[in-house]
């Protein structure tokens, strides 16, 4: 039983599955060095990133299966679901056979559980396009902490720089310690932690107040619906609402 | 009074405006600006009872010179009322929007003085928003009946959806519930707004600059129960106004009784029920290629309650059933019930690499507790002994009954929904309850 080991990036995933075609071994599983447990039964090979041979398949991907193909696999990626590498894995197997077809292809179990997980992490993206909520500190930055459960920080940031494109805004994953951070021109991701004892500017209270009146009275009173509410707007969001 | 006294009075009085959606737009951001719409649409939060936040959904103002005997804000109505001014409105949305707090804004208002004057009121807002905050957010703004074509339209140009609001289903209702406004206020501006975005269309395909007039169209809504007029009526006038108005939605909102009169029916609690059937029915005539007459005719004008209008079609058409879902084409994959677009659709691809069984449309996330008395897999039946229509009809209450009940979509007596609004005396005593 051979089971890959990669670094836990995505260049890695794609370098093991360039690896595996090449030395026509058929690995039981690839697993990030981080989510691997040893066992007697295991025949372990490392692989090392390679940056050349992940580009191979990536252009491999797009040009022989498609972009969407390209696009769940990254998804997947970000999941960070400890089976993602072996997922991808034989999702592209099928799809070097069937080619640009193979997202029609939902009666394999395979292809149908990477739909779902894509999305789940579509839908966890979307959500985060309406429930980040930004402070307003002292020195004008709008700051927005978050806690999604998939990496999506890196989906996010084009849709704000559009959208909020005259002023620093920093939106940051606390407990990925990652943060997209926008200056008015562009926006990147970069590593951040946060000094706990930020600023709020003078009216950033006022603005929160008016919210909270807003979102209180803009509901039907008693055709209040939890379940309902819950349902539309998952309860591990609340942390950061200002309105909950 | 202060903003915080405004917000509360004018976001209370347009909660029951239903439009919420902020979709259809797609507005680009310019430099230095704020906003950018999303043509699908973004959610923002979701109140407390369960309907979804996109925009910050207020009236100018709750002081309003016309009577209409079914509305809150009508002028003999003891409230307080209040004003924003075109500022407020737009520093509130400005900084509601930068936090990402709301989508855009849906500006409504009552008429004050006259029509005229309270179109321009909002257009000066909307303007404002425009041209001097540089905002590029959804706006979603009311035309009021009765204002000139000219002040329509130039408060329109700053707009992504205009919606006029036809409110009763028919003349005689209008005449005696809203004597003051009749069917030709009420479709002028429809029109009117429709033949411009026409224009505009036709103005972009020729000049690339040319300014863009409502693109994200315009809607309405509708009261239910406040007049005699049955489903039937209310659903030929919905598919009118998709075909011959080109609308983008109608809305339905069930009568609340907030006062007495003569000419409002004795209701004990708002048709609810009816409204969500409308919703039902509205969207399988926008969305699953239905008309009107299959629906309801005029032996049977009023949806049935007991089940929703896509069931009630199947069964009153049972000899088109069982389907075989590996052979059926889409349009006819739609028309099951249990199975949506988004089944049917996934459906339609799996079947290209293997025929389906029970089993796969399980895992392809079909609501087989309605589907499986209309379908076929591989020639295999899964519902009652006999395709018997009312028997598999008693099959399917029983089971929307058992799922209601724990849903809480049971009707609400008037007085549990508004325990502070005491009726008295063809009087409206308001205690508190506008808070």
């Amino acid at each position: 039983m051979i089971y890959y080991i990669y670094d836990g990036s995505f260049d890695g995933i794609l370098t093991a599955i360039y690896d595996a075609y090449y030395r026509r071994e058929t690995p039981e599983k690839i697993v990030s060095e981080d989510d691997f447990q040893e066992s007697f039964l295991i025949n372990k090979i490392y692989i090392k990133t390679d940056r050349e041979k992940a580009d191979k398949v990536y252009n491999a991907i797009e040009t022989k299966i498609s972009n969407q193909a390209l696009k769940n696999v990254f998804y997947v990626y970000l999941s960070e679901r400890t089976d993602r590498g072996t997922i991808i894995y034989h999702y592209l197997k099928l799809g070097w056979k069937i080619g640009i077809d193979i997202d029609l292809n939902l009666t394999n179990n395979n292809v149908l559980l990477l739909q779902n997980i894509c999305q789940s992490v579509s839908k966890e993206r979307h959500f985060m396009l309406g429930l980040v909520r930004f402070r307003e500190l002292k020195n004008n930055i709008l700051y927005a902490p978050i806690e999604p459960e998939y990496n999506v920080i890196g989906l996010i940031g084009q849709h704000f720089s559009n959208r909020i494109s005259n002023e620093n805004w920093i939106i940051h994953d606390v407990n990925r310690n990652i943060a997209a951070i926008y200056n008015k021109q562009e926006w990147i991701v970069i590593e951040l932690e946060m000094n706990p004892t930020i600023e709020l500017h003078k009216d950033e209270e006022t603005y929160q107040r008016l919210w909270k009146e807003y979102f209180n009275n803009i509901s039907i009173k008693n055709k209040v619906n939890p379940r309902l509410q819950k349902r539309n707007m998952p309860m591990k969001y609340w942390k950061y609402l200002i309105e909950k | 009074m202060d903003v915080f006294e405004k917000l509360k009075i004018l976001s209370d009085a347009a909660k029951y405006d239903v439009s919420c959606s902020s979709s259809g737009s797609n507005r680009k951001s310019k430099k230095e600006g704020l906003g950018n719409a999303s043509v699908s649409g973004i959610c923002h939060s979701w109140s407390d009872d369960g309907r979804c936040i996109s925009l910050l959904k207020i009236l100018f103002t709750n002081d309003c010179i016309y009577n209409c005997v079914y509305c809150i804000n009508r002028c003999t109505n003891d409230l307080p009322r209040a004003m924003f001014t075109p500022e407020e409105v737009a520093d509130l949305t400005i900084n509601f929007y930068k936090r990402n707090y709301i989508e855009g804004l849906f500006l409504s208002s009552a008429v004050y003085r006259n029509p005229n004057y309270t179109m321009e009121l909002l257009g000066k807002t909307v303007k404002k928003l425009r041209e001097e905050q540089n905002f590029n957010g959804y706006i979603h703004l009311k035309a009021i009946p009765g204002a000139d074509k000219e002040i329509i339209e130039k408060a329109g140009m700053y707009a992504d959806r205009m919606s006029v609001n036809i409110e009763l289903p028919s003349s005689e209702g209008l005449r005696s519930l809203a004597p003051q406004k009749n069917k030709e206020s009420i479709l002028r501006p429809m029109n009117f707004i429709n033949s411009r975005m026409h224009q505009s269309i036709e103005e972009i395909k020729t000049f690339k600059y040319a300014e863009k007039f409502v693109p994200a169209g315009q809607t309405t809504q509708l009261i239910v129960g406040a007049t005699r007029d049955d489903d039937l009526k209310i659903l030929k006038l919905s598919e009118g106004l998709y075909k011959g108005y080109k609308l983008k939605r109608v809305y339905y909102s069930a009568y609340v009784p907030v006062t007495n009169s003569p000419n409002l029916p004795a209701i004990s609690s708002p048709p609810f029920l009816r409204e969500n059937r409308l919703y039902q029915a509205d969207w399988l005539l926008r969305f699953y290629g239905y008309n009107a007459d299959e629906l309801l005719d005029e032996s049977k004008p009023n949806f049935d309650l007991e089940i929703d209008p896509k069931c009630d079609w199947a069964l009153r058409n049972i000899n088109l059933f069982p389907v075989e879902i590996n052979k059926a084409d889409y349009n006819m994959l739609l028309r099951i019930p249990g199975i949506g677009v988004k089944s049917a659709m996934r459906i339609v691809s799996a079947r290209k690499f293997a025929s389906l069984d029970f089993d796969h449309l399980r895992k392809l996330g079909v609501v087989l507790k309605r589907a499986k008395y209309f379908i076929t897999c591989k020639g295999k039946y899964y519902g009652l002994k006999t395709m018997d229509g009312e028997n598999i009809r008693k099959h399917l209450v029983s089971e929307i009954k058992g799922k209601e009940s724990t849903n809480g979509i049971e009707q609400l007596s008037i007085f549990s929904l508004y325990p502070n609004l005491i009726i008295n005396n063809n009087k409206t005593i308001v205690t508190g309850a506008f808070q």
